[in-house]
């Protein structure tokens, strides 16, 4: 198996529009009302300590994934269980973020067209993107990610413009104590989006300069964030708590309002298409984690698997649930706690104790040797 | 299954050639195998009963002697000359050459050093035929002396038809290779700029040269070329886009993967980047590899006007890819799907517009653009007597009169025709091509699934692009993988003096292209001095 490797740019657009995906489609720390800049503030210094962890913790046995990592410390049987686990838990996300995205799609531009055919198209796609490889999803990212920063700039300069921005929206800070916000950033937003970097501890075993990767990725999570931010500003300023809370689509529901001049007036479905590149490569990225489990699992090339996964993560994406009330209320109230509370916090620190524990052990080992 | 099929194939063959047309193989025969006399039915064996095979007996010297040639490849009025003065020369009569030493300084005095060249084998004699050379059989010698009569007559070199200019170098290739390679070494006068030859066609046996600037060109690369040059199997040659075909590194896609030019300047400018000329016989067309997808939009005269304009306008080539390729599919999407990006004035007019139109938009779309394509491919193969009459209809039947009669409507015009142009900016002709095919696919979609199947299309383009390598370099370097030091001549032109480095991406052997140097200004004033 040739050796594929994404450069440090690579990485930081795909950090970047990782952790814009699906976020920025449902709106993040809107539980917090007109407080949700605080909790995104909170999630980035979550963001950047996981981060961190996630770094450490590959930094630990350089260039192995996180399932090779697994068998370092448990036995092989104990890790392709576990790793199963994880293709599961990572199929499934990226199934949900399809869904979410396959939502959108029919209820802002294409209301008419079956979910089944929203939903495929994309996925086939990004099965294409997997099956050539995570050099071609990194250089992918790489051409659109300035367009993801354009069109965030364009609709803030559009917002601001036609008048929308009102930043008496922001005001009361704090107005119902700190309890809300508290509880939209734990568990909340601890775990969607930031948790979610999970993923990166199969995608990180692939950068060229591991070294520099912690920093990199580390600058990623900060603009990311700031990108969030830029968000939710403009969702709570612009829509008012109210509506922005109540909105299925907060950041489309504000694009909305922008008009210019009579000319440049109902821009959200090109709203849609900068939330597109983020969701293609959240989910490329997850289901390459899933792939990835798979090669380690079977010990063949993950592109075999790409098409096939495709193919389940579409029909899933489909089947997960009944409707889009259904499936966010999965997401809010059942995920959190089944899975990613411990899939994302729980078993890597597991694993990293244990990493440390032998680490420490062979360490005292040698120490000894060495004194005999 | 297949076993019967090769039978079949088998007995086909047979029947259709008969024995006596069979085609002959030159063998590797030792000259000193064979005796003079035989020779040449040899000879005449090989080339069969061709009516420009001469062979004709002479006296050079005192010594019995056969000449070969084929009197339609080579000058013959220069072979009259040299029978006259050198192999039958009245004055020098009173020689023999018994050895082929002796025939060897003979050829040296009487051609010059590199005007002749000893063989020593009937297939080597052949193909030194085939070339245009003339072949001097000397009785007991058991050598050959060949000299270059090659009637090099061909296409003067003139202005280039595909890439031109308006200020800089008028001068293109043209269909001889020598021609070509001096064009070439005039520009560059190094000794490290290099030629090595390859024989490409089983039947062909086209020469084709690979030029590289020793020091400058990435070896590993250059032995890639060299590689695949070599493993080349095909009967025939006739265009570099044969070459083409048959070396990049992957043929499922709408891309060209090499550059093709007949601009002298451009080959040129790309060797000194470190880049490899393959430069075929017979073709003014060069390709140049590695090739990226932006070399596709730098024209060679971007570096001859003002680096603002030169900027600009590069921006404006990419801008007419996007149009080109967007347009149609952009107005067929927006008008079936997404009505409401249009502001409410505009989307009046264009309806109205349209009242009349008995075709859905997708409909009109497809009946204008394939009008259109088949009113260009008229234009380029039609004979040019008729030319004014295709283009008078053309654009009658386009701009007018299916307006008028309402089949379609006026902006359908509009749209088409600036698709048409945007399409015709591109510097390089292959790869306006790749849009054009492209744009049909993404007016098919976006009938289907608007906007959203435009971008998906889009996605998909692009990531087929970033898999695409060209010798292995990959085809979006240096924009992914992104390469900061090479922006500088990318989506702008940045001055001359500032481009001190040559394209990192294709790893050069040297890096540095020139000493770096500050902006040309004019003399520093002495503190004091007063102007005049």
């Amino acid at each position: 198996m040739l050796k594929e490797n994404i450069s440090l740019s690579q990485l930081i657009t795909l950090v970047i529009n990782f952790l814009l995906g699906s976020a920025i489609v449902v709106g993040v720390g809107l539980e917090a009302k007109r407080d949700a800049w605080m909790v995104v503030i909170a999630g980035f210094f979550i963001g950047i300590l996981i981060m961190s962890a996630y770094y450490f913790l590959l930094s630990l046995q350089p260039g192995k994934n996180l399932f090779e990592i697994m068998e370092i410390c448990f036995s092989r049987p104990v890790a392709v269980v576990m790793s199963l686990v994880y293709i599961c838990y990572f199929l499934y996300i990226a199934c949900r973020v399809i869904r979410d995205f396959g939502e959108l799609i029919s209820a802002a531009i294409l209301p008419l067209t079956p979910i089944e055919v929203t939903v495929v198209l994309p996925v086939l796609v990004i099965g294409y993107i997997l099956y050539m490889g995570i050099e071609v999803l990194g250089r992918t990212s790489e051409i659109f990610t300035p367009y993801t920063f354009a069109f965030m700039l364009l609709l803030f300069i559009f917002l601001y413009g036609s008048g929308n921005i009102e930043l008496d929206n922001l005001q009361p800070v704090a107005s119902t104590g700190f309890m809300p916000i508290l509880k939209a950033i734990i568990p909340s937003i601890s775990v969607f989006p930031f948790g979610e970097l999970i993923a990166f501890t199969v995608v990180l075993a692939d950068v060229t300069n591991f070294k520099y990767s912690r920093k990199v990725s580390l600058m990623g999570v900060a603009i990311a964030s700031f990108l969030l931010l830029l968000s939710v500003f403009l969702i709570v300023t612009s829509l008012g708590e109210n509506i922005a809370l109540r909105s299925n689509f907060p950041l489309l529901s504000a694009a909305r309002l922008v008009s210019i001049g009579e000319f440049i007036e109902r821009i959200d479905a090109l709203v849609v298409f900068i939330i597109m590149l983020g969701i293609l490569i959240k989910s490329s990225v997850f289901i390459y984690g899933g792939l990835k489990g798979l090669e380690y699992v079977f010990n063949k090339p993950y592109r075999f698997f790409s098409i096939p996964v495709a193919c389940i993560v579409s029909i899933f994406a489909v089947f997960i649930s009944n409707d889009f009330a259904d499936h966010i209320k999965e997401g809010l109230y059942v995920d959190i706690f089944i899975l990613h509370l411990p899939l994302e916090y729980g078993f890597p620190i597991l694993v990293l104790a244990t990493l440390l524990f032998k680490k420490w052990r062979k360490d005292r080992g040698s120490g000894k040797e060495a004194k005999a | 299954m297949k076993k019967f099929l090769k039978k079949l194939l088998s007995i086909n063959s047979k029947k259709q050639i008969p024995s006596n047309t069979k085609p002959t193989k030159a063998e590797e025969i030792e000259m000193k195998e064979i005796s003079f006399e035989t020779v040449k039915d040899e000879i005449k064996r090989i080339f069969g009963n061709t009516a420009d095979l001469k062979a004709d007996d002479v006296l050079v010297g005192k010594s019995e002697a056969i000449i070969f040639y084929l009197d339609t490849v080579i000058n013959t009025d220069f072979l009259k000359d040299m029978l006259g003065q050198t192999l039958e020369s009245p004055v020098e009569q009173d020689f023999k050459i018994t050895s082929e030493e002796e025939l060897r300084a003979f050829g040296k005095k009487a051609f010059g050093v590199s005007g002749y060249k000893l063989i020593n084998t009937i297939s080597e004699m052949t193909e030194t035929i085939l070339e245009g050379r003339i072949a001097v059989v000397i009785k007991g010698i058991p050598a050959a002396l060949t000299i270059s009569f090659i009637n090099s007559e061909g296409r003067t070199v003139s202005e280039p038809t595909t890439q031109t200019v308006v200020r800089g170098p008028k001068d293109a290739f043209v269909e001889d290779i020598s021609t070509n390679i001096n064009l070439i070494r005039k520009r560059i006068k190094n000794h490290n700029l290099q030629f090595e030859k390859f024989k490409v066609g089983n039947e062909t046996r086209t020469s084709v040269y690979v030029g590289s600037i020793k020091g400058v060109v990435n070896e590993k690369i250059l032995e890639e070329v060299r590689k695949r040059i070599k493993d080349i199997n095909i009967s025939a040659v006739f265009e570099s886009a044969n070459i083409e075909e048959l070396i990049q590194d992957k043929s499922a896609t709408v891309f060209p993967l090499a550059l093709n030019t007949e601009r002298p300047d451009s080959v040129c400018s790309a060797l000194l980047d470190g880049k490899i000329a393959i430069i075929t016989d017979g073709t003014p067309f060069i390709l140049l590899v590695p090739a990226v997808l932006t070399d596709f939009f730098i024209s060679s005269e971007d570096n001859y006007q003002n680096y603002f304009m030169s900027s600009f306008i590069r921006m404006i080539r990419y801008l007419s890819f996007m149009i080109g390729l967007l347009m149609p599919s952009a107005y067929v999407g927006v008008l079936t799907f997404h009505p409401e990006l249009l502001p409410t004035t505009l989307l009046l007019s264009v309806i109205a517009q349209r009242e009349g139109v008995p075709f859905p938009a997708v409909i009109e779309v497809f009946i204008m653009e394939i009008t259109f394509e088949i009113l260009r491919e008229a234009g380029v193969r039609m004979p040019r007597a008729v030319g004014q009459t295709v283009s008078i209809v053309g654009a009658l039947v386009i701009g007018q009169a299916a307006a008028e009669a309402g089949i379609i409507s006026n902006i359908m015009v509009i749209i088409v025709a600036i698709t048409a142009i945007a399409n015709f900016v591109f510097p390089n002709y292959s790869f306006a091509n790749a849009s054009r095919l492209i744009r049909f696919v993404l007016i098919i979609v976006a009938s289907i699934l608007g906007l959203y199947g435009v971008l998906l299309v889009l996605i998909f383009m692009v990531a087929h692009l970033s898999s695409l390598r060209s010798f292995g370099v990959p085809y979006l370097a240096p924009v992914a993988p992104f390469i900061v030091e090479d922006q500088k001549d990318i989506f702008i032109r940045t001055p001359i003096w500032f481009q001190n480095k040559r394209p990192a991406y294709l790893s050069p052997s040297s890096t540095d292209k020139q000493k770096p140097q500050g902006s040309p200004s004019p003399p520093k004033q002495t503190k004091g001095g007063s102007g005049d």
